[in-house]
């Protein structure tokens, strides 16, 4: 059967179309009561006078927790990359603009947020460091994973000071909020001294530790549950100040609390992409061959934890590069801690690799495309490994060919429509394949079908799907006769929906969970004197629609319903669990791709209009080719979204955060999108990288995108802009 | 002689009858209580969904006597008397609504949160007899934020479900 | 993001609503559409006592056309507006800042007379009512009075509206060579420039034009140099076109904000007063 791969429509798709999926807000309680957290609005000093007079007063209230009266948590992080420390009403502390200073619990949502404008706060204000140009920085011990902030190979100064052509710029990423359309939310209910919890997450299992930490219980008396959420972006990869605030006020006021961010609040306390600032230099050979690449990288972090954006990890491996150098420098400001979003890294860094390399090409005269051909790396010159698999090329020649590149005339702003200035841009995409221990639990029964368990989450990325997929396929069994479930910690452990992780993760689980429940089943037939396949040998069994039989003589088989219904359990279970082997040291893994860009550009008014984007992919095996897609085009938009539009912008001096709201803060919407806008999937086969083959899809699509946008921009005007989003006023 | 001004309510909680998917709702409710909350918190009817509160997303997009409205921007208490429809009112039993199936069929939804409020919004769509052109529906689909980015997909979407309404 | 507490009246008479306006004064407000009204009551930005419901009096919805004028109801709606036929025709200005308006949502709730008593500087109608010289119908508990759009709106959030009456209606003169372009908020929708342009015309030249203006200063204004300007320059040439539009923010404090900083929107300003008056010559 060729379950995996079909493109089937969303398993779960027709509770999202009816309006039955529950996401975290939704989830009824009995006794349930409101909570809503008022935030500091300041971005440094400390609380002089707190007065909750009237919010405890006021009509409905049952609890005004701020750091006078609330109970004691742990608000350091443990372990773990997702890990964070928390405000939590635990000092008088302001550490930036809008962290949690009170929480109002009341008996309805509009009783609880009018409360919480009568919460009175008085600060002693110090002066915030606001400044990632002028602040002072260090280099963290790590950029990302095991990988040092300070990288050399060969020797950069050199290579560049005896480079035939040199470039040298500046690109900076401002601040962008993740803004999923389901703003953050946790129920949260106790029962003595367990608490289950409600909440939108991209990981259920790091949340529960994160809470079992700040209430000193052990991990098992907390139950996460998420069985949807509403996009994340990785703002929800990590437990945030709300989640352990609304458990905290659940066991003050012993009823279950209902706590949802306001979208004002989304800007707040559940992360950012930090602002960069980076530097890359490039040195090239008159063929446009490089001879060495620098790129240094600040972005900032809070003062009160860490957080690197590793804008130049993907430098030291893209392009064939001998003398490569890459720097991060973290600044400490007064800003929330920033998070992973989509791409952490590779999408801001590929803005400032992808736009030097298309300055570059202009500088030597060559066409964008063959440039980035001349200095393919064949394989990972930073590990110096070979690539597990690399359709890069195909990507290239797939992407020019349906995007139509030998259009562009060479010379930039020479290409005119009316009145209306043409340009076309091109970049590269890739993303490392990621992998962790997961788990998933299969069990069949005596009606045919399958009930599978994983710990994992669905963010929209089609996890449901493609797991029901992995494992109908492995059963032999239809996908209609699998029901998946996830989202519970009461499940297997699976790691967190970040870094594109997840289907390499739990897929492979699943697979060895559904294999070991068939192959279990199958040796219940074989030594089941009752079956018809009583004493045949495993390895002459087929199985498809639920029947296992002789290869050889299909007539002969039996059913696992038949099998199951003489078992005495009437049901089997197995376990599997899947691991990362040792492809690591023998391997790079990455999935890679091209952007393209069509954009037109009116000169009078400097507005910019992306009219075609054509991006091709090549991430392994794709389970689903209708989801797959979709997460590509998503990751295109926030491309373009990235290019044109995203900023959040904190006054220099308040250090107030001035457009915390979706009427000011710009992400696309439909006619900002065109309808030339297409993702392909270039076939690739992978036996190396995990046994189902797969590579990540869910942030490829942004990686490359913005500078690809950048780049037809500046094909079309003459104009380089390195500062983004590109905004009407920088081309006029 | 004072002039009669009519019904008054509020401050307080009051009696405020919906008619919801053509089923009657008796809730009892402040009148600052949006249609959306109310829908929400008081009436069980979670698929319309809370984005932005600020009428900006579209998320919370309903039907008012057929019509699309922001249900953020508006309070309870202003639509007693008027037929309002949901996201849980529009498939007809089992039977999808033809735009219900089309957003499945091409996808047109990610994570699924944006879902309810593009459905009905272009369930509107339709109604409003506008162009099915990519073009007209890219601009009539814009009050609707997908943070996903399924954008192309919607649209394929609608116009799909607009071919067999014709 | 939830109002103050507030009673709800919903009059089904315009005596009634000036009864419930006499007995609460300042604390009450007036609830059209709600588009304008509601969000700055969640933000703390009105927090009337008494919220007056105006959809239960009859007879302040609709569009007629008399004797080449336009009279238009204020409780209309901005869909009501972009879908009137009779409005394409003989006011395209109105036709198509109705349909630049917001989004099919909000179009569906906002009135006209919502958004011009409100007296949102950003107010798309602002700029229009002013090309159109329009007159604004007020009731109060003595009678109506009519009032010249250009006096009605004052400055930001202020008109000339007591808290006793009601903005019932717009009229203004058939304006059939119109037009309205605007440069879009990219997220809200806001006119950061939005250009209103009336012209009279004889031949190919234009012998009168009238020029509004929003979104770029405190409140709408008239761009009284440029309509001077205008005064027999041929739309087709362009030289001359652009001539007569430079300026047109000239002497106002221009709006300065992260989507479009006052350089940029002055500039811009005169792209889109050309590109109105061009699109009003087009017919």
């Amino acid at each position: 059967m060729n379950l995996v791969g079909a493109p089937i429509d969303r398993v779960d798709g027709r509770r999202k179309i009816t309006g039955t999926a529950r996401y975290a807000a939704e989830t009824p309680l009995p006794g349930l009561t409101y909570a809503v957290m008022v935030e500091s609005t300041i971005p440094a000093g400390t609380i002089a006078a707190v007065d909750a007079a009237a919010a405890t007063r006021a009509s409905g209230v049952i609890a005004v927790l701020t750091y006078e009266n609330a109970p004691k948590v742990e608000q350091h992080k443990v372990a773990g990359m997702t890990d964070r420390n928390l405000p939590l009403l635990q000092d008088r502390i302001v550490r930036y603009d809008r962290q949690p200073v009170a929480v109002v619990v009341a008996d309805t949502f509009e009783r609880a947020t009018d409360a919480a404008s009568l919460v009175r706060i008085r600060y002693d204000t110090s002066v915030p460091a606001l400044s990632l140009a002028h602040g002072s920085g260090y280099h963290p011990e790590h950029s990302h994973g095991d990988e040092p902030s300070v990288y050399e190979r060969g020797n950069v100064d050199a290579a560049f000071a005896g480079a035939d052509v040199k470039i040298d710029r500046t690109y900076t990423t401002p601040v962008e909020h993740h803004n999923p359309m389901e703003p953050h939310a946790t129920v949260a209910t106790w029962d003595g001294d367990v608490l289950t919890v409600y909440d939108a997450t991209q990981g259920v299992f790091g949340t529960r530790s994160r809470l079992a930490v700040a209430f000193g219980i052990p991990p098992a008396n907390v139950r996460v549950v998420c069985p949807f959420v509403g996009g994340g972006f990785g703002s929800k990869g990590s437990a945030w100040a709300h989640t352990v605030l609304a458990a905290m006020a659940a066991r003050a006021v012993k009823r279950p609390v209902k706590l949802v961010l306001a979208r004002p609040q989304m800007f707040g306390s559940v992360g950012y992409r930090p602002a960069t600032i980076q530097r890359v230099t490039l040195g090239a050979k008159r063929d446009g061959t490089l001879v060495s690449t620098l790129h240094e990288v600040r972005s900032q972090t809070s003062i009160f934890d860490e957080f690197v954006e590793p804008s130049a990890e993907l430098t030291k491996m893209l392009y064939a590069v001998p003398n490569v150098r890459t720097i991060n420098t973290v600044v400490p400001l007064n800003a929330a801690t920033p998070t992973f979003m989509r791409a952490p890294g590779e999408s801001s860094g590929s803005f400032a690799l992808e736009s030097a390399m298309d300055e570059l090409a202009y500088a030597v005269g060559l066409d964008p495309l063959e440039v980035r051909l001349r200095n393919h790396a064949d394989s990972d010159p930073s590990k110096q490994l070979p690539f597990s698999s690399k359709s890069l090329r195909e990507c290239y020649s797939v992407g020019a060919e349906r995007f139509g590149w030998s259009r562009r005339v060479p010379r930039a702003r020479s290409m005119r429509d009316g009145g209306l200035l043409v340009g076309m841009g091109v970049a590269s995409a890739t993303y490392p394949t990621n992998r962790s221990a997961a788990s998933a639990l299969v069990r069949l029964s005596s009606d045919g079908t399958a009930h599978v368990f994983a710990g994992t989450q669905d963010l929209g990325t089609g996890a449901y799907t493609v797991f029901s997929q992995v494992a109908a396929e492995e059963l032999g069994i239809p996908v209609s006769s699998v029901r998946f479930e996830l989202g519970d910690t009461n499940f297997p452990m699976g790691p967190v929906s970040g870094g594109s992780q997840t289907t390499a993760s739990v897929g492979n689980a699943v697979s060895v969970a559904a294999r070991s429940a068939r192959d279990r089943a199958i040796g219940l037939a074989l030594g089941d004197p009752q079956s018809s396949l009583h004493g045949h040998d495993a390895d002459a069994i087929d199985v498809r629609d639920g029947r296992i039989f002789l290869r050889d003589r299909p007539d002969v088989g039996d059913t696992y319903a038949a099998i199951l219904g003489r078992h005495p359990q009437g049901e089997i279970e197995e376990r599997g669990d899947a691991r990362p082997g040792d492809e690591k040291t023998a391997f790079s893994m990455h999935a890679f791709g091209a952007q393209f860009a069509e954009v037109r550009v009116d000169p009078e008014l400097g507005t910019v209009r992306v009219v075609k984007m054509v991006g091709a992919f090549a991430s392994g095996r794709i389970l689903n080719a209708k989801t797959a897609r979709s997460q590509y085009l998503g990751g295109m938009v926030w491309g373009l979204s990235m290019a044109l539009h995203e900023i959040t912008r904190t006054d220099a001096r308040s250090g107030r955060i001035m457009n915390a709201n979706l009427a000011d803060y710009l992400v696309p919407v439909n006619k900002d999108v065109p309808s030339d806008f297409e993702a392909y999937i270039v076939p690739e086969d992978d036996p190396n990288v995990n046994p189902l083959g797969v590579k990540g899809i869910g942030e490829i699509g942004i990686v490359g995108a913005a500078a690809a946008i950048a780049n037809a921009v500046y094909h079309a005007t003459g104009t380089r802009v390195r500062d983004l989003p590109i905004q009407p006023e920088k081309l006029v | 002689m004072p002039v009669d001004v009519g019904p008054r309510a509020g401050p307080h909680p009051v009696p405020v009858t919906l008619t919801i998917n053509g089923m009657r709702h008796d809730l009892t409710i402040e009148p600052r209580v949006t249609l959306l909350d109310a829908l929400r918190e008081y009436a069980n009817l979670p698929g319309t969904k809370k984005g932005c509160d600020q009428g900006t997303c579209g998320a919370c997009t309903v039907l008012v006597n057929g019509r699309r409205i922001d249900s953020c921007l508006t309070l309870a208490i202003m639509h007693t008397g008027a037929r309002i429809t949901t996201i849980e009112g529009l498939a007809d039993g089992d039977r999808l609504h033809p735009m219900q199936a089309a957003f499945l069929e091409h996808d047109g939804f990610q994570c699924g949160y944006c879902t309810p409020g593009q459905i009905l919004s272009a369930v509107a769509l339709l109604a409003e007899k506008r162009p099915l052109d990519d073009a007209s529906i890219r601009e009539f689909m814009s009050g609707n934020i997908c943070r996903c980015g399924a954008y192309k997909n919607i649209v394929d979407a609608v116009a799909a479900a607009g071919k067999q309404n014709v | 993001m939830i109002p103050t507490k507030f009673e709800y009246a919903k009059p089904s008479s315009l005596d009634e609503a000036f009864a419930l306006l006499a007995e609460h004064g300042p604390d009450a407000k007036l609830l059209a559409g709600g588009h304008s009204l509601i969000p700055m009551m969640k933000l703390r930005l009105a927090e009337p006592e008494m919220l007056i419901d105006l959809a239960g009096i009859p007879g302040l919805t609709g569009i007629t056309v008399r004797d080449g004028r336009v009279s238009i109801g204020a409780m209309t709606k901005h869909a009501t507006l972009a879908a009137s036929e009779e409005l394409r025709q003989h006011a395209p200005v109105l036709f198509e800042a109705a349909n630049a308006l917001g989004d099919p949502q909000v179009r569906n709730r906002g009135t006209i007379g919502g958004a011009l008593a409100n007296g949102d500087p950003g107010c798309d109608y602002a700029a229009v009512m002013l090309a159109l010289d329009a007159t604004f119908t007020v009731a109060g508990k003595g009678g109506t009075r009519e009032e010249a759009a250009s006096s009605f709106m004052v400055g930001m959030f202020e008109t000339t509206l007591s808290p006793e009456e009601v903005l019932v209606g717009v009229s203004f003169a058939a304006a059939p060579a119109s037009a309205y372009v605007k440069y879009a908020h990219p997220a809200s929708g806001y006119p950061l420039v939005g250009a209103a342009v009336v012209l009279s015309m004889n031949g190919d030249a234009i012998s009168e034009a009238r020029v509004g203006v929003t979104g770029v200063g405190d409140h709408a204004f008239r761009a009284g140099s440029v309509e001077k300007a205008l005064a027999g320059v041929r739309p087709s040439d362009r030289t001359a076109l652009e001539g007569a539009c430079a300026g047109s923010a000239a002497g106002v404090d221009v709006r300065s904000e992260p989507a479009a900083g006052a350089g940029y929107r002055s500039a811009m300003c005169d792209v889109y007063v050309s590109r109105a008056v061009l699109a009003a010559t087009r017919g």
